[in-house]
């Protein structure tokens, strides 16, 4: 008997060890981050053009699906055509308020344009023109990091209409 | 020979000593009841170390007469119930009748019959995984309602309310159901959205559980893709029996003060009256509950009522005609998602005040004629009212209505060979503003063949077809095989192997509910949705090495195709679409060891599961990898000790696309952690004349242990409850 019940002592160490006041912890209060800048256009814009966004991916596109939520997590508000420079801040210029940038890293943030008269979700619609990137190497996507309760500023794309970026697949 | 005067008186003397030595016995009666106050029919009472003994009859009375003055030890045992022994019982001139209370074997591994098959079956004859819960383990334990009973069911997972067997479902706030929950046989499933509303389930007319681990759509059709609860209602009593229970207990404060948004301690409490009776061939149950719950959380109370009637009429003792009716009433608000990880029992501020008033009226005929030894019918119908009104920003409402009907005929053709057939059909009829006024027709046939020809080898197949129609949407067939085969190695060691299909129609809800869900987020119609299919191969085997220990082991694979899940689309909008393929695959092992016969037994159960989606070769949401139970009990009569213990591991998958940008709909939604619950129970039983008391207490997650079962829900805290329950 007393063999038992040394084991029913050790089943219940085991689980008091395992389990006694821990789980789910509150976490730190966390509001939600911001980030501004400024998108400066070079050059002749492109006919056509029907809409021109600053847009923030998580991650690099890899395929079309990527293009759209969850992977895309802030629309800034559109850009006029033939601006040559546009100030923005996120909490500003939000373009589809449901969506809410949160806190994080962000890989790849992009100034697209389409040229489709009314607003359309197809990838084979948009094309990037601008990258904010690594010391103005467009083929190297910087990361934006965006702190909660904080704006995160200087996110600054410049749009050379004579240099396109890469384009990301299809 | 000359025998002397002396001699003859010391042979008289002798003699007398005899006589006067012969009459020192008495009997002893008594009577053996369970601890229902039911009789315990074909109890057997023996006298430990010899062969003398009785068995109780019909009222549970037994005599064992001519037993020499004596102290003895009895034994009292009884199939399905727990074997009791009576230590130092005295026999003299002044022994008086005893009351042996026997209670019930909480979980049933074999030599039980079950009917999830549609005809009876010894669980050892089984084809696939299956475990039986018996009525006193739910009474012991305090479950308030049915689905906590099955947390602590190996191979059973619930996330929320939302059952999983085996991986089968993830979490789509009950949605489209993939276990089929049944009463006597007749599904439990709504017309509208096709959950199952566990509080509808009556708790104290339970006689057993049988839950099924795998596809069952070739006896069940759609909703049986991952597996059947079926539970079998109590037969009813003989006599005049009534049953009452009360409880109430409250929840503990959470150790964080972040989360403490009310002073007081909240309560839970409820009370049931249960009376049935038999007048000749008419026999009834008749059943009342109120139980209500202030819930651990703000704006997560519920109010309910529950009433439950059976009739049962037996024509002859082999034809019988059964009605039930369940009522359900229940007024509760409408807690979604906590406002954040510092709020984590405070819902989102635009939640605040939300509440669903429900009516659900669940009614079943049962109709069972044995036309001869051989060969038997039955009839089931069933129609399933359902209603519920949801008060918020917006105001939801639906009704559905489902009516059902079965005909299952089961031919012995010879003690080798049994056939069992069946032709169903179901309508539904939908009026709401969030799952458009859709309307549903079902209907299937089947038929299964149990083969016994080779020695120690049982093959069973089984075929079946079904035709949905959902509304507008093009109809579709379904054909789902099966075949298992069970061989009895020895009597300790017996091998199984199925190899089954399933599938599953998507419900009204997943097709056509349009309707916001927070944050500018909406549920979005698709037409275009079609059914899932399965094909799922299980081999197991039972090792019985001792009288005292049991083991079983499974292996199981299933495959979907066009799984049926949530997801955000390219709008951001949430829809039901079908996953290309997913795959399930684990591991399973459950033993049940009686360390001390009777007084001291552990129960244990792992699962190991790795379920993925194939097309993108990652985990499958809401999926632990790893579960663990584990029970012991100590029975030192009249006193029940328990400890119950639950663990999964941290789910890799969740609804990411609501927790992070760019919705981010629950904010800290992605925190979650493994699960570790261990539950305390203790129980004494005594007699008051001869009514049955017993007193229950429980501590359920006696460590505080915080964690969720979906985002931005946190589990009960720990909770402390006492029980009565009395038959008289």
């Amino acid at each position: 008997m007393n063999k038992h019940l040394s084991y029913i002592f050790i089943f219940l160490l085991i689980i008091s060890l395992w389990s006694c006041d821990k789980g789910i912890e509150p976490g730190e209060p966390k509001g939600p981050g911001g980030f501004s800048g400024k998108v400066t256009f070079i050059g002749n814009w492109p006919s056509g053009v029907t809409r021109t966004h600053l847009v923030v991916f998580k991650n690099p596109i890899q395929s079309s699906d990527d293009f759209f939520p969850p992977n895309l997590t802030f629309v800034a508000d559109s850009i006029p055509y033939r601006t040559t420079s546009f100030e923005y801040n996120s909490f500003e210029n939000n373009f589809i308020p449901i969506f809410q940038l949160g806190y994080g890293n962000f890989k790849y943030v992009v100034v697209a344009q389409s040229k489709t008269q009314n607003l359309s979700l197809d990838r084979k619609d948009w094309y990037v023109v601008g990258i904010y990137c690594i010391n103005n190497d467009q083929s190297k996507a910087a990361t934006l990091i965006v702190e909660p309760n904080k704006i995160t500023p200087n996110i600054n794309i410049v749009v050379d209409f004579n240099n396109p970026p890469p384009q990301p697949p299809m | 020979m000359k025998i002397n005067y002396s001699h003859k008186l010391t042979i008289l003397l002798l003699l007398f000593c005899s006589i006067k030595s012969y009459a020192q016995t008495n009997s002893i009666k008594g009577k053996v009841i369970s601890d229902k106050a039911q009789p315990v029919i074909g109890a057997n009472v023996i006298l430990v170390g010899t062969t003398i003994g009785d068995a109780a009859n019909e009222k549970g009375i037994f005599e064992i007469k001519n037993v020499q003055y004596g102290i003895y030890e009895l034994e009292i045992s009884a199939i399905g119930y727990e074997k009791r022994k009576v230590s130092n019982f005295r026999v003299n001139e002044s022994t008086k009748p005893l009351t042996v209370v026997l209670k019930e074997t909480a979980f049933e591994t074999e030599q039980v019959v079950v009917s999830a098959s549609k005809f009876e079956q010894r669980v050892e004859d089984l084809t696939v995984s299956t475990t039986i819960i018996k009525p006193d383990y739910i009474n012991r334990r305090n479950f308030l309602t049915f689905d906590d009973v099955l947390r602590y069911i190996p191979g059973v997972q619930m996330n929320l309310e939302q059952v999983s067997i085996r991986g089968s479902s993830g979490y789509s706030k009950g949605v489209g159901a993939r276990v089929l929950v049944a009463i006597n046989g007749i599904p439990l499933y709504a017309g509208d959205n096709g959950d199952v509303v566990w509080e509808l389930i009556p708790l104290s007319d339970i006689e057993r559980v049988e839950v099924i681990k795998g596809p069952a759509s070739s006896l069940y059709g759609s909703s049986a893709i991952g597996g059947v609860i079926n539970i079998i209602t109590k037969s009813t009593s003989k006599s005049s029996l009534f049953y009452f229970k009360s409880y109430i207990g409250t929840f503990d404060k959470p150790k964080h003060t972040e989360w403490r948004w009310d002073d007081s301690y909240r309560t839970f409490y409820g009370a049931e009256l249960n009376h049935s009776n038999s007048i000749e061939d008419f026999s009834y149950t008749l059943s009342l509950k109120k139980f209500d719950n202030m819930s651990y959380r703000q704006n997560d109370y519920s109010k309910r009522y529950l009433a439950h009637l059976k009739l049962h009429y037996n024509f002859t003792p082999e034809n019988y005609l059964m009605f039930f009716s369940n009522y359900l009433y229940s007024n509760r608000g409408n807690f979604l998602y906590w406002k954040n990880s510092q709020k984590a029992l405070v819902p989102k501020d635009e939640e605040t005040g939300n509440y669903v008033k429900s009516n659900r009226i669940f009614n079943g005929l049962i109709y069972h004629h044995e036309f001869n030894r051989e060969f038997s019918g039955e009839l089931k119908t069933s129609y399933y009212r359902t209603q519920f009104d949801g008060y918020g920003i917006e105001h939801t409402t639906s009704i559905a209505s489902l009516f059902r009907a079965e005909f299952i005929t089961n031919y012995i053709i010879s003690n080798k060979f049994t056939l069992t057939s069946g032709v169903e059909a179901s309508y539904a009829d939908v009026k709401s503003n969030i799952f458009t006024n859709p309307e549903f027709f079902g209907s299937g046939a089947y038929i299964q063949s149990e083969f016994k020809g080779v020695k120690d080898l049982i093959v069973t197949t089984g075929f079946r077809y079904d035709y949905i129609k959902l509304d507008t949407t093009a109809g579709k067939n379904a054909f789902t095989p099966r075949l298992g085969l069970n061989y009895k190695y020895s009597d300790y060691l017996i091998f199984r192997a199925s190899l089954g299909t399933g599938f599953r129609a998507p419900t009204p809800a997943e097709v056509f509910t349009t309707a916001g869900v927070g944050g500018g987020v909406d549920v979005k119609q698709n037409p275009n949705l079609t059914s899932e299919s399965s094909i799922a191969f299980e081999i197991g085997t039972q090792y019985k090495p001792c009288e005292n220990l049991f083991f079983d082991f499974a292996f199981y694979q299933t495959d979907f195709n066009n799984f049926i899940e949530p997801n955000l689309t390219k709008d951001g909008d949430i829809q039901f679409i079908n996953l290309s393929k997913a795959r399930i695959q684990g591991f399973e092992a459950i033993t049940d060891w009686s360390i001390l016969e009777n007084e001291l037994k552990l129960i244990f159960g792992y699962n190991y599961m790795w379920a993925r989606d194939i097309a993108k070769n990652r985990a499958m949401k809401y999926r632990p990898r790893n579960i663990v139970y584990a029970q012991l009990k100590y029975s030192p009569t009249p006193f029940d000790f328990g400890i119950d213990f639950r663990y999964l591991s941290k789910v890799e998958e969740i609804d990411f696309a609501l927790v992070e940008p760019p919705l981010a709909l629950v904010v800290d939604g992605e925190k979650r952690v493994p699960i570790f619950v261990t539950d305390l129970s203790a129980s004494y039983s005594f007699l008051i004349g001869s009514a049955p008391i017993r007193l229950n207490l429980n501590a359920k997650n006696i460590f505080n242990y915080y964690y969720v079962e979906f985002i931005g829900n946190l589990a009960p805290l720990r909770n402390f409850s006492i029980s009565t329950e009395i038959y008289f």
